[in-house]
């Protein structure tokens, strides 16, 4: 093959991918060639000069162009004089490598002896302490002593906060740059730098607030020595004292692998408890990045404020406690009371378990089930299961040749890690397009932006897919072709240049969200998205398709378990008498879900917290946190995955799945299930998608590449190796051998009118029931306001700062402008869970009033 | 012959001095280096020497000590370092009082000492938390937590013997 | 003979453009676009065998001929960061005879077809700059630099950009990276300067030294023969030479390349004042080893060949002269503090090192080196030596390594006798405290 090479090490001769650099190259073959600055995620810079190896390349006849042959035959190597570092030289045929060698041994010997004449030595009370590289290759590869003199240690500061979140420690860094190159290749932020020269070279935030990005967490991990330290793990426990747990976020449909380290813990009742969440491999999902919210979001699950007991109410209308038997009676009997008009609605951190057994308990009931999906925002989830993105599919292989469009989305606070693989796919080269009615910060990397008014959207969409539907369509007639060739020949094409772009790309991949859009509009735009990506061929194969934004981590499980967002809407407009709500604070959330909620009947509610959901309800139950339990999340890449039980039982809280199993129980069901696998055991055999899949093969890992997790000596505690389970992804339909399309026109929204659209928005640090209770992050949370166009906010007599009032829908809310050039016109943006009121789901017409301007607040 | 031997030997140890003590109410001085019960120790100014380091716990062959750590502030300051130890453990009776812990020690905190009348009616009470183990504090110096004014601790680890 | 670099030696008022033009100035570049092609112009110069003047002796033709044609920007940057101790000749050259360096510059950036020309000037050239930028000026308004130079439709415009006072940024990558508003750290090679990837704004560029470009109109002039008679053949031409500490005549001597050291030194500076014997010469500043004058140095030609044979490099040519009553510990232990002072940090073994070496030194000042601190005197520097990024951890080894050699018997003395030098004042708290910097960009507690 033309694309290894051969390159012989220690005697060895290996096969190697051609433009390897030397440290994975050897890696690739478990050989180690330790590195401190080197990281394989980010690009070499020879910085500390512990790859040091013998190397060798063949000799070229100058004049020939051939390699100089010896006596025997064999090819001349030539060796280079001194030492060369491994990670800034990429491999070449016939090359030659030592690194066990004498003078290779010395060299890294003299290296280690030179970073630790000013590295101090407080490992005993350093977090890195049993998980540092700097540790582990001085055992290995450093001189027994050191020469220098120990008074002549320099001493710097200890405790230097970069932000509220990580701490640097001047002493221990050892001027790698990882995180400083961390923060400029993989995330873009500029934050992190080097100030000054020499030995005074430190690492400095330039940014305000200090150390300003989403991802800051990250950098822990990478640092090879314990300079940098998170806040929320400080002191928490030696590395080898914790057990690892597979977990998975349960905050964005990314799904990031998680590692909940855990360990017991006297002020946790003995219990194991979370003590920090580390990225897990899964090069599929993650790789190995996780965003802030993820790494400090896991306080919720052992809040001092969680529900522990079942709460009734009594006659006196009190919320009171009682025990299990007695509510899973009463909702029973209540159900049995109003089962064909129960409506049922689970949240999207609910697992698929969880849900199973919902809907288990509505078809119980009576009726045809009603069941809504909440946050209940975006539509779609048959589309999604027709054109989906390919099995297979590895955000980090786009490039050159990819297109990327990302659509209706503040890309970055609603899937922080895609944005992240998105934004390193544009530096690889693969073309981003980013559409929205509003700058976002994926703009900067994008090759095309669209800024379109919200109403345009499924404009936009067809705009791209019209030019390319101009011959008969390898269709062919039927399957809707003609329809939509008929209703689009009239179409204006607005974005040629884009739709060229799109059309010949070699991969497609959709990334779209519903900012601004109501359930009907987002339904009609995932069509027309559908449509593009039909039409123009990218579909079925790995790497293109369509990958929703949803607002959830479970919301895709949650479609295929037969929850919708329709349903929800359909709650909404023909509200039920009964209620029984799994885990979502739908009224904290939503005015028009409080409402419904006021006038029902009766009311269950699976909470973690006294949410204003719980707060309507008659009963609450107390749910478990995503620690304490097993279950299974499908990301929005609908990959299943798999997440076990971390932490110790908090009170009598139980897991969703249990409760609902017991109520259908007492309604006359099955026993209830053991466990979360036997239920999954159950979907397994009934929902189609995950006909195959079982808790075993969902765990299913390989090793993974660049393997930078678990025993490793210089990679140590950088992330850790997969063992809880890649998971598994089900096929789109189009994926199959012979794929059904269908193509249908969509409605284009009727075109805004004059008022003021309120259009909710996310931001990724919000006031959410759970992530609100990781105190550490509330100096991340923006306090609550409403965004105006300038134009807008001119006409309605407002400046940035004044309290208006927004009435929507016979409901009133109170916040402060913000007047920024970004925002668009004709909307009134007002970001979700960022206060204790709640908003709105979808966009809804708005009237505002401006109540105290922003000059009597100062005075 | 061998009869009066015998009974010459036995004799000689009816006038012996009896190598028996009356124990509780007469103690044997232990050695110097025995290992009895542990002790953890504080530096003059009444702060602690155990930084929480879980270094004894690692070195336990028995896995008898428990250690939890915690994050000093110049409020309330146990040790002179960065961290000290919140909770505190020994299972006495887990305990084969090798004396690793001693060796694994950074900052000499803990010290096999003297004790050796160690028994209990309860397995809980084996479990010798913190406050039995830490010494009181010396004449002079302060209990824990101690106000410290800032910028005086900054190290990780404390590189005095005893901290004024 | 006349000058060809120094002319204002000359012509004292060859700085002026009017001056300049009047004794032929600018004719090489007219030359070079009138009646060569780039190609030839590049042949030219490597027949002519110039080689840089900054340190490396790398032949200039070759650096040029690197440059790949395709390419749409390309660029040539003056290296005018002259910041190693004891070189002042291309200040001369900038101050006195400005426009023979910007033709010179031209000429380069016409042979490999540069889109700009940067200049960058080390940072306490500050007045130099402003005054170069008016001699810019003055070239363009003669439409010699800028948009389409000499009706030859070729447009390059010429900038001059000022450092921050950092020796690291005469090494040239570092000085890319300053250019373009980085941290003046070397890049890893390669991508070398000249191939795409690894130039000014990661576009091919030549590097070249002033005094290097201010060769190159003569060259175009006279030819490269008459330039190879100057001089011998392996390193032909003028070269100035600049000389400093403990001599007569300090200054800079612009003389053919393969006079010997007794030449330069006893006959053109004047010799060794007040009658002392010379003991150590210092050949190419700071950065190159230290020679023991003996005869056989005194009689070696100075050639980039003859110098390196000697153990000691050629490089920059600033010869720092030191007397019989220098006391060589000391003024290694100078070099040392420099050398710990300039390194950037970016490797671990030029940054820990430098601070190694100048902790046994202060040590031995102020009478406390003992036999250990001489063994580590001669491991130390070994471990840096070729391992580092750049050139600077050699550079930083060399005064060391050559002192042990040349003169075992002062390093001996400071073991034995442990005479007190100087008392550092500092004690490590007060050298931490520096160390740890002021400044406000470090958010919460800096310093200890």
């Amino acid at each position: 093959m033309t694309d290894t090479v051969t390159i012989t090490i220690d005697g060895q001769d290996f096969e190697v991918p051609k433009g390897m650099n030397l440290v994975d190259a050897a890696k690739l073959h478990g050989i180690g060639i330790p590195v401190f600055c080197y990281h394989p995620k980010l690009d070499p810079v020879g910085m500390c000069r512990m790859c040091l190896v013998e190397l060798g390349n063949v000799a070229i006849d100058r004049t020939t162009g051939a390699p100089e042959l010896d006596e025997q035959g064999n090819p001349v190597i030539r060796w280079f004089p001194k030492l060369q570092t491994a990670c800034t030289q990429t491999v070449s045929q016939g090359m030659v490598l030592r690194t066990t060698s004498d003078m290779v041994v010395e060299g890294r010997e003299n290296i280690l002896e030179f970073l630790l004449t000013s590295h101090p030595l407080d490992c005993p009370v350093c977090d890195k302490g049993g998980e540092c590289p700097l540790q582990n290759l001085t055992m290995a590869y450093g001189p027994g002593e050191s020469r220098f003199i120990y008074d002549d240690k320099i001493r710097l500061a200890k405790h230097v906060p970069l932000g509220k979140l990580i701490y640097l420690d001047r002493e221990r860094c050892i001027q790698c740059a990882r995180c400083t190159r961390f923060c400029d290749e993989i995330v873009g932020d500029d934050v992190l730098a080097f100030h000054e020269r020499g030995r005074r070279l430190q690492i400095v935030t330039i940014s305000d607030p200090p150390f300003d990005t989403k991802f800051s967490g990250n950098t822990t991990d990478i640092c090879p020595v314990g300079a940098l330290t998170t806040t929320d793990f400080r002191f928490g426990a030696r590395p080898w004292e914790l057990t690892e747990v597979s977990t998975i976020c349960p905050y964005c449909p990314v799904g990031c692998n998680l590692n909940a380290s855990t360990r017991m813990d006297r002020e946790f009742g003995g219990k194991a408890m979370i003590k920090r969440i580390m990225p897990r491999q899964n090069e599929r999902v993650n790789e190995i990045w996780i965003c802030d919210k993820g790494r400090f979001g896991h306080h919720h699950s052992r809040h001092e404020e969680r529900l522990l007991a079942p709460l009734m109410r009594n006659k006196s209308g009190e919320l009171v406690e009682v025990e299990w038997p007695a509510v899973y009676k009463a909702i029973a009997k209540q159900l049995k009371a109003h089962g064909d008009q129960a409506g049922f609605v689970g949240d999207s951190t609910l697992s698929n378990e969880d849900l199973w057994e919902l809907r288990r308990l509505a078809e119980l009931s009576g009726g045809s089930p009603r069941l809504g999906l909440w946050p209940a925002t975006m539509s779609g989830g048959d589309v999604v299961a027709q054109v989906g993105v390919g099995s297979e599919t590895r955000l980090q292989d786009l490039g050159p040749g990819s297109v990327i469009l990302v659509m209706a989305s503040d890309f970055e606070e609603e899937a922080p890690i895609w944005w992240l693989q998105v934004k390193q796919a544009a530096d690889r080269g693969a073309k981003v397009v980013v559409a929205n009615a509003r700058p976002t910060k994926l703009d900067r990397y994008a090759s095309a932006v669209i800024h379109y008014r919200y109403d345009e959207a499924v404009g936009v969409l067809n705009s791209f897919t019209a030019p390319l539907l101009s011959g008969d369509g390898q269709l062919g007639q039927g399957n809707g072709w003609g329809a939509l060739q008929s209703d689009l020949q009239n179409a204006e094409v607005t974005h040629a240049d884009t739709a060229n772009l799109l059309a010949s790309a070699e991969n497609l991949v959709i990334f779209l969200g519903s900012e601004g859009l109501t359930l009907e509009q987002h339904a009609e735009l995932m069509q027309a998205a559908a449509n593009l990506l039909i039409v123009s061929g990218h579909v079925g194969r790995p790497n293109n398709g369509l990958i929703p934004v949803w607002p959830g981590a479970n919301v895709q499980g949650a479609w295929d378990m037969g929850f919708s967002a329709e349903a929800t809407a359909d709650l909404l407009a023909n509200p039920p008498a009964l209620w029984v709500i799994g885990g979502a604070d739908v009224a904290g959330e939503d005015i028009r879900m409080a409402t419904a909620l006021e006038q029902a009947e009766f009311v269950v509610v699976t909470a973690q917290f006294m949410t204003p959901t719980a707060a309507h309800a008659d009963i609450v139950l107390p749910r478990q946190s995503f620690a304490e339990r097993a279950g299974t999340y499908t990301n929005g890449l609908r990959r299943v995955q798999r997440f076990y039980p971390a932490q110790g039982p908090i009170g009598d809280a139980l897991p969703d799945w249990k409760i609902f199993a017991h109520v259908s129980a007492q309604m006359g069901g099955p026993r209830p299930p053991v466990a979360a696998g036997t239920i999954f055991r159950d979907i397994a055999q009934r929902v189609e998608r995950y006909i195959g899949m079982d808790y075993t093969r969902l765990a299913w890992f390989e090793p993974q590449f660049p393997d930078v997790g678990g025993d490793d000596l210089y990679y140590g505690g950088t992330a850790y190796s997969n063992y809880g389970g890649l998971g598994l992804q089900w096929p789109a339909e189009a994926e199959a051998e012979q794929p059904q399309f269908s193509v249908r026109p969509v409605r284009t929204a009727a075109p805004q009118t004059d008022g003021l659209t309120l259009v909710p928005v996310w931001v990724l640090f919000d006031r959410g029931h759970l992530f609100e209770k990781s105190e550490l992050m509330h100096h991340r949370m923006p306090q609550p306001y409403a965004a105006f166009n300038p134009d807008d906010a001119a006409r309605l007599g407002l400046t940035d700062g004044d309290r208006v009032t927004l009435a929507v829908e016979g409901h009133e809310l109170t916040v402060t402008a913000q007047v920024g050039d970004d925002n668009p016109a004709g909307a009134v943006l007002l970001p979700r869970r960022l206060s204790g009121d709640a908003t709105l789901s979808t966009p809804a017409a708005c009237t505002v009033q401006k109540i105290e301007s922003m000059q009597k607040v100062e005075g | 012959m061998n009869l009066i031997r015998g009974f010459a030997t036995t004799i000689k140890h009816v006038f012996e001095e009896p190598v028996t003590i009356q124990f509780p109410e007469e103690e044997r001085p232990v050695r110097e280096r025995f290992k009895g019960r542990h002790a953890l120790k504080r530096y003059d100014n009444g702060l602690e020497k155990c930084i929480g380091c879980s270094l004894c716990a690692a070195a336990c062959p028995a896995d008898a000590i428990w250690v939890e750590a915690a994050e000093n502030s110049d409020e309330a300051r146990y040790s002179p370092g960065e961290r000290y130890a919140r909770t505190y453990e020994i299972n006495m009776i887990r305990c084969i009082f090798c004396g690793y812990c001693e060796d694994a020690c950074p900052t000499e905190a803990i010290v096999l000492e003297h004790e050796y009348r160690l028994s209990f009616n309860d397995r809980v009470d084996a479990v010798y938390t913190k406050d039995m183990l830490i010494d009181p504090v010396p004449p002079g110096g302060q209990d824990t937590p101690q106000v410290t004014e800032p910028g005086k601790f900054t190290r990780s680890i404390p590189e005095m013997k005893d901290p004024d | 003979m006349a000058h060809i670099l120094l002319r204002d030696l000359d012509i004292p008022d060859i700085w002026q453009f009017d001056t300049y033009v009047a004794n032929g100035g600018y004719e090489g570049l007219k030359q070079a676009i009138g009646n060569h092609t780039p190609a030839e112009v590049i042949q030219i110069v490597l027949d002519a065998n110039l080689r840089g003047r900054g340190g490396a002796g790398f032949p200039t033709g070759r650096k040029w001929s690197f440059i790949p044609q395709n390419e749409a920007v390309k660029y040539v940057v003056v290296n005018a960061d002259e910041s190693e101790p004891g070189t002042f000749k291309d200040r001369q050259l900038l101050e006195k005879n400005p426009h023979q360096v910007i033709e010179g510059a031209m000429i380069a950036a016409y042979a490999i077809q540069a889109t700009a020309v940067y200049i960058y000037c080390r940072g306490e050239f500050w007045d130099l700059a402003h005054a170069l930028e008016e001699r810019i000026e003055e070239a363009r308004q003669a439409n010699l630099v800028g948009e389409n130079v000499l009706g030859s439709g070729w447009n390059c415009p010429m900038f001059v950009h000022l450092g921050a006072g950092a020796y690291i940024c005469g090494e040239e990558s570092a000085l890319l990276n300053s250019l373009q508003g980085l941290l003046g750290q070397p890049r890893v090679r390669p991508p070398f300067p000249a191939q795409k990837g690894g130039g000014l704004y990661y576009e091919p560029t030549v590097v070249n030294n002033v005094e290097t470009l201010a060769n190159v109109p003569w060259i175009l002039v006279n030819g490269a023969d008459a330039f190879k008679q100057i001089g011998t053949s392996e390193s032909p031409g003028p070269k100035i030479f600049c000389m400093s500490g403990h001599i007569a005549r300090p200054g800079n001597y612009e003389l053919p390349l393969g006079i010997t050291f007794r030449e330069l030194i006893f006959e053109h500076a004047g010799g060794i004042p007040n009658g002392k014997q010379l003991k150590g010469i210092l050949p190419s500043g700071a950065s190159g080893p230290v020679l023991r004058a003996t005869d056989e140095v005194l009689d070696s030609p100075l050639t980039y060949e003859s110098v390196a044979k000697l153990g000691s490099t050629l490089g920059s040519a600033s010869f720092i002269l030191m007397d019989e009553d220098t006391d060589m510990v000391w003024a290694a232990a100078k070099m040392a503090h420099f050398f710990k002072h300039e390194s950037c940090g970016k490797c671990t073994p030029c940054r820990e090192g430098t601070y190694w070496l100048e902790r046994i030194y202060e040590r031995m000042m102020r009478g406390e080196g003992t036999e250990h601190d001489l063994h580590l005197l001669n491991s130390v520097p070994r471990q840096m030596v070729g391992v580092v990024l750049c050139a600077l951890g050699d550079f930083a080894a060399n005064p060391v390594l050559s002192t042990l050699k040349n003169f075992p018997d002062e390093y001996e003395r400071y073991i034995r006798q442990r005479p007190v030098r100087e008392q550092t004042a500092d004690t490590l708290q007060d050298y931490a405290r520096k160390e740890a910097g002021e400044h406000p960009a470090a958010v919460g507690e800096g310093g200890l």
